[in-house]
Parts: C-alpha cells; sequence; structure tokens
C-alpha cells in the first residue's frame, strides 16, 4: 500500500522577475513500513522537498496524497489537524520545549488527540524504555546531552502512532555514537513498529541505515537505491559511489 | 550607504515595532508639558489662591519627571538589548564603537525630536483640557483659555533634554562595555536558564503569602480599636507596608511559580497546549522580573489608594458638609444673623431662622462605653457633650429620666464606641441619673459645638432647664447660642450663598454650600494632581510590561515554530496565549487591587461616608485601561505566531 504519492511536485520561491526554482517535478512514491533516505548535496532541495512533503511548506503545483489524502487542496486549519494525527517530526535541532520536562515534551502531541491519561501513560513508558530515556522523564532538555535530547525527539514523533515520521537531519548534531544509537533505535521502530519513515540527510552513513535512498540533485530525482539483501556496510559504499558520481561533493558542511 | 541612511532606515525599521514607546514619549511630554503650562498659567490663580493649587501642581510636575525619566531610561536599555546583535555586526565590519554610539544618539536624537514637538503641540492643546477638567472638578466658574508659556516651554525642553543626555550616556557606556562575542550573546544572556523549583523557593513562596495575608489582617484591625496608643499605630502602619510590599516581592519571587508547580505535578507530565504556554511560561518568567513587578503594583496600588480616597471625600463632601453645618446656614453671633436676615428680605428670599441654646456638661459615661480610652483622656469614663432640649430636636422624643445621643461621626465611633443603651449619670451638683434609649444618625447642630463629632445629647425641657441652672460654668462655650438659618427654597440657596459671602462674616458664621464646594475644591485639585499622575504611572509601566512581553513572544518564537509544526494550529496557541496574559497582566493588578483595596478599607471612614461607588469607579477605569495594555500585547504575539511557520 502506498501511504505517501507525490507528482509532479514544483516549488519555487521568489517573484515573477527573479524566480528561483528549488523543486521542479518530482515524482515519489512511499510504502507503507518503508524506511527512506532523501540525500543530496546543499541546495539540491531536499529540506525544501522535506517541508512541502510534510505540509509544512506550501508547493507551487503539483499532488501530494498520504494515507488518500489530497494535501494541496487542504486548507491551513485542516493541514494542521493532518499534522496532528498523521505526521511525526524528528529534527535536527530537536525542537524541544525548553520550558517542558522530558515526560511533558512527549505527551504533547497526545493533549490534543484527547487520549485517555492511563493510555497516554503506557505509551510514554513503553516507548520511553525503548528509547532508554524513561529515567530522564522529569529533565529539562537543557539538562541532557545532544543525543538524549534527539532521543526525545524521536519518541515524541513516535508516541501517537502517526503514519508517517519525518526526520530533517537527525543525526546532524550528535556524535558518531549517539548517532548510530539513534539510527539503531530508528531502525528497530521502523521493523518492529512498521513505522514509516521519511529521512533527509547528507550523511551516508545514517542513510545506510534505511531500506532505500532517493538521491535528488538541482531539484530532481537523480538516481534511487535499494539496500534489498545487502549488508548495510555494502550498501554504505553503494551510497559512497553514488555520491560521488552525484557531484564529488562527499564531505560538504 | 552612508551612516545617515543608515539612521534613517533603522529608524523606519524601529517605529514599526516601537511605536508604543513613540506613543509613550509623546505622551509624557504632552503631559508634562501641560502640567507646566498649567503651573505657569494666569487661568490658575483663582484656584491657586484659595487651596495652593500651584504648589501640588508643581509638585506632581517633579513626580512626572521622576516617573517618566525611570520609564525612558527603562525602555531604553530594554531597546539597546535588543539590537545588541545590529551593534555587534556594526562593529564586526569595523565600525568603531565611538561612530555606533553616534549613530545610535543620532537615532534617539531624532526620536527625541520628532516626539518632543508632536508632545508639546498636544499638550499645549491638551493643557486647555486639562484646564476644564480641572475648573469642572474643583467647581470653579472660569472660562478655560489658551495660554502659551515660553517658561513652560523652556523648563520641558531642559527637562527632556537632561533625560536624554542620560540615555545617551547609558547607551555610551553600555556600548563600551562590550565585545563583539557578547553582544551576539546579549538576548541569551538575560533568558534565565529553566532550573527545578528548589525547596527555597518553596518557603519563599509560602513566606510571602504569609507576609501579604498578615499585612492584610493587621490592616482590617487597623482602626478597630485594638490599636488605641499612637505608637502601636504607627508601628502597626510600618509594618503592614513592609510586610505588603516584601511579601509581594516574594510572591513574584516564589509563590507565583510555586502555585503554578502545585498545578503543573498534579497534571503528571500530561499537559494541555494552554498550560503549556501559560503555566511553565509564568513559572519561569515572573520570577526575574520580580523586582520590576513588585514596583509596578506598590506605586498602583498607592495611585489606586490614593485617587480613591480622594474621590471619596470628593462625592461625601455634600454629606460632610451637611455633617458640620446641619443647616443651610449657621451665624456666629446675633448680631451677624441680623445682618444677614436683613440683607436676605432685601432680595426677596424667604427664610426661617432658628435658634436655641446648647448647653456643655460632663457625663459619668462609664456603662455605655468600653474601657481603654487612657490615651485620649484624662479621666476614664466622663465626656462632655453638648446638651440641647427635645424642644428642638424634631423628630426626638425623650421622658424625663431618658437621653438620646444623636449624630456620632462614624471616625469618632471607630475610636471610641459607644453602645446605643445603657445608664448615665449626668454630672451636676446633684448628679442626676439618665437612661440612653437610642443612638440616632442626625446632625443637628454644627461642629463648633460638638468637638468635631462627638454626639449631641438630647434631653427632656424639664432636665434641660435643671442643667441650665446648675451647669458648670467653666465648660460653656462663649456663644452658647445656636443660629440656624435655613433658605424656604431650594432654588435661592445659591444666592443666599452669594450673599452670604459677600457680607465676610467671622470664622464662626459658615455656609453648607461654600464649606462643600470648598472641600470638593480641595479634593478635586488633589483628583486631579493624583488621577493625571496614576495616568502617566499606568501608561508608562503599562508599556514597560508590552516591552517585555514584546521580547518574550520574540524569545518564544521557537517555541512556537515547534508547536505548530507538531500541528497546532495558531487558534490552539492563541488561545494559551490569551490565557497567559491574563496571568502576566492579571496577577499584577489584582495583587495591586487587591492591596489598594485594604488599604482603603482600612481607613475611608476618615475621609468620607461613601466607601463602595467611588472606589469601584477608579478600580474598574484603572482596570479597562491597564486591559488595553494586555490586548495590545496579545496582538503582538498574534503578529509572532503568524510568522512562526
Amino acid at each position: 500500500m502506498n501511504i505517501l504519492e507525490a507528482r509532479k511536485i514544483y516549488k519555487s520561491y521568489g517573484n515573477k522577475f527573479n524566480k528561483q526554482e528549488v523543486l521542479s517535478g518530482i515524482d515519489l512514491t512511499i510504502e507503507a513500513g518503508e524506511f527512506v533516505s532523501i540525500m543530496g548535496p546543499s541546495g539540491s532541495g531536499k529540506t525544501t522537498l522535506l517541508n512541502v512533503l510534510s505540509s509544512i511548506d506550501h508547493v507551487s503545483s503539483g499532488s501530494i496524497r498520504i494515507a488518500d489524502a489530497e494535501m494541496t487542496q487542504m486548507k491551513d486549519q485542516q493541514l494542521a489537524e493532518f499534522r496532528k494525527k498523521q505526521l511525526g517530526f524528528v529534527f535536527q535541532d530537536y525542537n524541544l520545549l525548553d520550558t517542558l520536562t522530558v515526560k511533558e515534551n512527549i505527551l504533547l502531541p497526545l493533549s490534543i488527540s484527547k487520549t485517555p491519561k492511563k493510555e497516554a501513560f503506557e505509551r510514554f513508558q513503553q516507548l520511553a524504555e525503548d528509547m532508554g530515556i524513561y529515567e530522564l522523564r522529569d529533565k529539562y532538555p537543557n539538562e541532557l546531552s545532544g543525543g538524549q535530547k534527539q532521543r526525545t525527539s524521536a519518541v515524541r514523533a513516535f508516541i501517537h502512532e502517526p503514519s508517517l515520521i519525518f526526520a530533517d537531519e537527525p543525526t546532524g548534531a550528535l556524535d558518531s555514537k549517539s548517532a548510530s544509537d539513534l539510527l539503531n533505535k530508528l531502525q528497530d521502530f521502523n521493523q518492529k513498529r512498521k513505522a514509516t519513515i521519511v529521512m533527509v540527510t547528507h550523511d551516508p552513513v545514517a542513510a545506510s541505515y534505511s531500506r532505500h535512498v532517493i538521491f535528488i540533485k538541482d531539484g530532481q530525482i537523480y538516481t534511487q537505491l535499494n539496500k534489498g539483501a545487502l549488508e548495510r556496510k555494502m550498501f554504505f559504499e553503494d551510497i559512497m559511489k553514488t555520491q560521488g558520481v552525484l557531484g564529488g561533493v562527499k564531505h560538504e558542511h | 550607504m552612508n551612516i545617515n541612511q543608515l539612521v534613517f532606515r533603522n529608524l523606519k525599521k524601529n517605529l514599526k515595532n516601537y511605536y508604543l514607546y513613540v506613543f509613550a514619549l509623546v505622551f509624557s511630554v504632552a503631559l508634562y508639558f501641560s502640567f507646566v503650562t498649567l503651573q505657569y498659567s494666569p487661568a490658575l490663580d483663582d484656584v491657586k489662591g484659595s487651596i495652593k493649587g500651584g504648589a501640588s501642581i508643581k509638585a506632581a510636575s517633579v513626580l512626572l519627571i521622576a516617573i517618566v525619566g525611570i520609564f525612558l531610561l527603562y525602555a531604553n536599555s530594554i531597546f539597546i538589548k535588543r539590537r545588541g546583535k545590529e551593534i555587534g555586526l556594526l562593529q564586526l565590519i569595523g565600525m568603531t564603537k565611538q561612530k555606533i554610539a553616534k549613530l545610535l544618539n543620532a537615532e534617539n536624537f531624532i526620536l527625541y525630536v520628532f516626539s518632543m514637538a508632536v508632545g508639546i503641540i498636544a499638550g499645549f492643546i491638551g493643557s486647555k483640557l486639562m484646564l476644564m477638567v480641572l475648573f469642572k472638578v474643583t467647581g470653579v466658574n472660569a472660562i478655560a483659555n489658551l495660554h502659551f508659556s515660553g517658561m513652560a516651554l523652556l523648563q520641558t525642553l531642559i527637562v527632556f533634554f537632561i533625560i536624554y543626555g542620560l540615555i545617551m550616556l547609558r547607551n555610551r557606556r553600555f556600548i563600551s562595555k562590550q565585545t563583539i562575542l557578547s553582544l551576539f550573546r546579549t538576548t541569551s544572556s538575560t533568558e534565565q536558564r529553566v532550573k527545578k523549583i528548589s525547596v527555597f523557593e518553596i518557603i519563599i513562596g509560602v513566606f510571602g503569602i504569609v507576609l501579604i495575608s498578615s499585612g492584610y489582617y493587621i490592616s482590617s484591625q487597623l482602626f478597630s480599636g485594638s490599636y488605641t496608643s499612637m505608637l502601636e499605630l504607627f508601628s502597626a502602619m510600618i509594618y503592614i507596608l513592609a510586610s505588603v510590599i516584601i511579601g509581594t516581592f516574594l510572591f513574584y519571587k516564589g509563590s507565583v511559580s510555586f502555585i503554578a508547580n502545585i498545578v503543573r505535578k498534579r497534571k503528571n507530565g500530561y499537559l494541555a497546549i494552554h498550560e503549556v504556554l501559560s503555566l511553565s511560561s509564568i513559572m519561569f518568567r515572573l520570577k526575574s522580573n520580580a523586582l520590576l513587578l513588585t514596583i509596578i503594583t506598590t506605586v498602583s496600588a498607592l495611585a489606586i489608594g490614593l485617587l480613591s480616597l480622594s474621590y471619596i471625600s470628593y462625592y461625601s463632601a455634600e454629606k460632610t458638609a451637611e455633617q458640620q453645618i446641619p443647616s443651610h446656614f449657621v451665624m456666629g453671633s446675633e448680631k451677624e444673623a441680623n445682618t444677614f436676615a436683613r440683607a436676605l428680605s432685601d432680595k426677596h428670599i424667604a427664610y426661617e431662622k432658628k435658634q436655641f441654646k446648647v448647653i456643655q456638661a460632663d457625663f459619668d459615661a462609664k456603662k455605655i462605653m468600653d474601657s481603654e480610652l487612657e490615651s485620649l483622656k484624662k479621666d476614664p469614663g466622663v465626656l462632655t457633650l453638648s446638651v440641647i432640649s427635645e424642644k428642638n430636636a424634631p423628630h426626638i422624643h425623650v421622658e424625663n429620666n431618658e437621653v438620646i445621643l444623636s449624630g456620632y461621626s462614624d471616625l469618632l465611633k471607630k475610636f471610641m464606641p459607644i453602645q446605643s443603651s445603657g445608664d448615665v449619670k449626668l454630672l451636676i451638683k446633684q448628679p442626676l441619673d439618665l437612661k440612653v434609649i437610642d443612638m440616632k444618625k442626625d446632625y443637628l447642630i454644627s461642629y463648633r459645638f460638638t468637638a468635631g463629632g462627638m454626639p449631641v445629647a438630647v434631653v427632656s425641657q424639664n432636665v434641660f432647664e435643671q442643667l441650665d441652672q446648675n451647669k458648670d460654668p467653666k465648660l460653656q462655650l462663649e456663644n452658647n447660642q445656636y443660629i440656624a438659618i435655613n433658605v424656604n427654597d431650594e432654588k435661592h440657596i445659591e444666592q443666599a450663598n452669594d450673599i452670604f459671602t459677600s457680607l465676610k462674616m467671622g470664622d464662626d458664621s459658615m455656609s453648607q454650600l461654600a464649606s462643600a464646594q470648598q472641600q470638593k475644591q480641595t479634593m478635586g485639585l488633589m483628583m486631579f494632581v493624583l488621577g493625571f499622575l496614576g495616568l502617566s504611572f499606568l501608561v508608562t509601566s503599562g508599556c514597560i510590561l508590552y516591552f517585555k512581553q514584546m521580547n518574550e513572544s520574540e524569545e518564544e518564537q521557537s517555541s512556537y515554530t515547534i508547536l505548530r509544526k507538531l500541528g497546532f494550529t495558531e487558534k490552539d496557541l492563541l488561545k494559551g496565549i490569551r490565557l497567559k496574559q491574563l496571568f502576566n497582566f492579571g496577577i499584577p493588578l489584582i495583587i495591586g487591587l487587591l492591596h489598594s483595596y485594604f488599604a482603603i478599607q482600612s481607613g475611608w471612614f476618615l475621609f468620607g461616608g461613601e466607601l463602595w461607588t467611588p472606589m469601584l469607579i477608579v478600580m474598574s477605569i484603572y482596570t479597562v485601561l491597564y486591559s488595553i495594555f494586555g490586548f495590545l500585547s496579545v496582538q503582538y504575539y498574534k503578529k509572532v505566531i503568524k510568522e512562526s511557520l
């Protein structure tokens, strides 16, 4: 079953005299239960793609369907409602509220869906224990390490059981140990809970955890790689090779 | 782009953000200028002559300088911190600190000159309005004329340029103390780190509430008779003042976050969006503004309290005059009474003259008085009262062994409670046993006889005659005749009053109307001055709270972005913001109103007879004006939230 279908999406900024086209006709299909990475050099439009797919930004033209709902036709109010129920987010800079504790941050998405307290606490305990942050539940974000913050953010993305989770450079600010911890957990979630994850990254190691990598360049899909039965290491090498061909910008940032 | 262009660009951009600052600046200049104009205005001489209007307006203008000066300096320090990044950037591209200071000063200068020009024009026009208000509240019948005073202009210019100089110095100091790196961090360093509530804070919180409540409790007991000596009364007042002010500070420092924390703990981590925005914010933010909020609360409580009290006495002017002078006119001597009566007849004003004797006598009143009056009187239980015959007291009837007390002022009643029935002894050669059967509210004779509020003893004609023969001559007044003249037709009172005034009689002859007008004039001027001082304080403190909220909303913008990405709508967020502003503006407002309520409650009867109407009017005007700033800040938040995604 396709959870996300994007057809011919265009996105441009600026006015008609000075137009900058960022996405030029991207077609994309993501099936339920997939773990997809989007890669590409700086300025290739990967974050813009994630933003329009996740309804934070509007497309200039084209159609996006998530779980059989046409996103481009929705009003802001409906979009917010949709994000609230169907989508989960993990961002590079964690996006946790400083004034709330770990537990409060995580339970936030549940408070709008009016989930009963008991169920909310059970879900919280389970997910937080899986991610290894249950002990930290009464701490404030500024008392946590980057990895802990990102895991908190991940639990928040999963807690309301969304049909699709978007991760924008989730490992961008983490050291390698925390990064692999997080990616392992994401992989776990993907396999055990059948969560669909779309991740934007420029890090080939991070991408190698996913099952499917889409490369974009200059606003268009350049190529796609499938992990298939490959080992992660082999897949990583494939990705490196493709990236090399893509533009020789292996180590931007 | 040269430096001049930079100045103008900055100004244009800043005006959009700081329109309220410009407004407050214009308002301050206008208010100050019109006050000083009034001070120099010849039209004010009417008011000045009788009640030292000039002095109070002068004092007010000095206070106004203090309020406006502190406000402008404070607002400036808020703004310069906001521009830290920009200053850092200018330094980074190689501008010297002197040049940056010059740039900022030039900007401020233009803003200042512009605001002052507008403010002075507005103040000039406003001064006529103010004069009209002043004449209205003081009951002076004069036409308010525009009058331009060069002195006032000069004084305004000097005062505001001194303030400008101070601001300039501060900016220069701020800039010179900064390094490029620290400038980039100014906004974040003022932000307070989020911490857990400590036990110490809980203790502070509880202690703050205890202090405030104890202050309130003592204030309610202040005039109830528990504190009889002057020293006790004075120390009680000092205690109230100290405990309430310190308590307020601790309340903001600890109690608010302590209470918010309890509410939050109960939610066990499951917070709704409006709780996220309101609770967590007041928990951490109010604390860091504790000193500012304490000052705002205390001064506004003071303003509301004083304004209410002067309004109470203004409102009760007629009633007070009636109590002091129960007839339209009370004459000091037979001769004056005749002169006045003749003048009235000449003008064909019908009147009624009443004249009777008032005798002073000692009463042994131990049985109807509460004890503990050592401090007020040497011989406890002996009261010296004016005595009149029932024949001269309408609607009162007593038997031979009875006495009715009438017209006891509320004020004295608080200090010297007397029961309305019981046995007393009339202390003459052969003491007479009498029985007090009732206490009436009517005032029967003028305050010349009643020592400013003691009741009058009404006895039967028999007893009165008996007393007359045996009275103690040492106690009697020089003139023991009460001579009252009442005008038959109410319409002629004013005319009669004019005649009375033109006759220029001695101090013992009094007019009820003139006395009421006199009080209205004094209190009207008081209200006028306090009202405008209160208004300027309200506007400036409201602005400061608004600026603080402006900063806060921008600091929190990233949170709104997160929340909106998570799927909360603008409406959801706004609901939380409204609640938050309700707390942010509501808590200081309610505390201020409570403080002033208890202050007024403890001593209002010293000022007049009507508590609720005047107090509620003052309080609701204050609340409405204050809410405007809350409303404006919600609008600003709306903008920030809208832009956050």
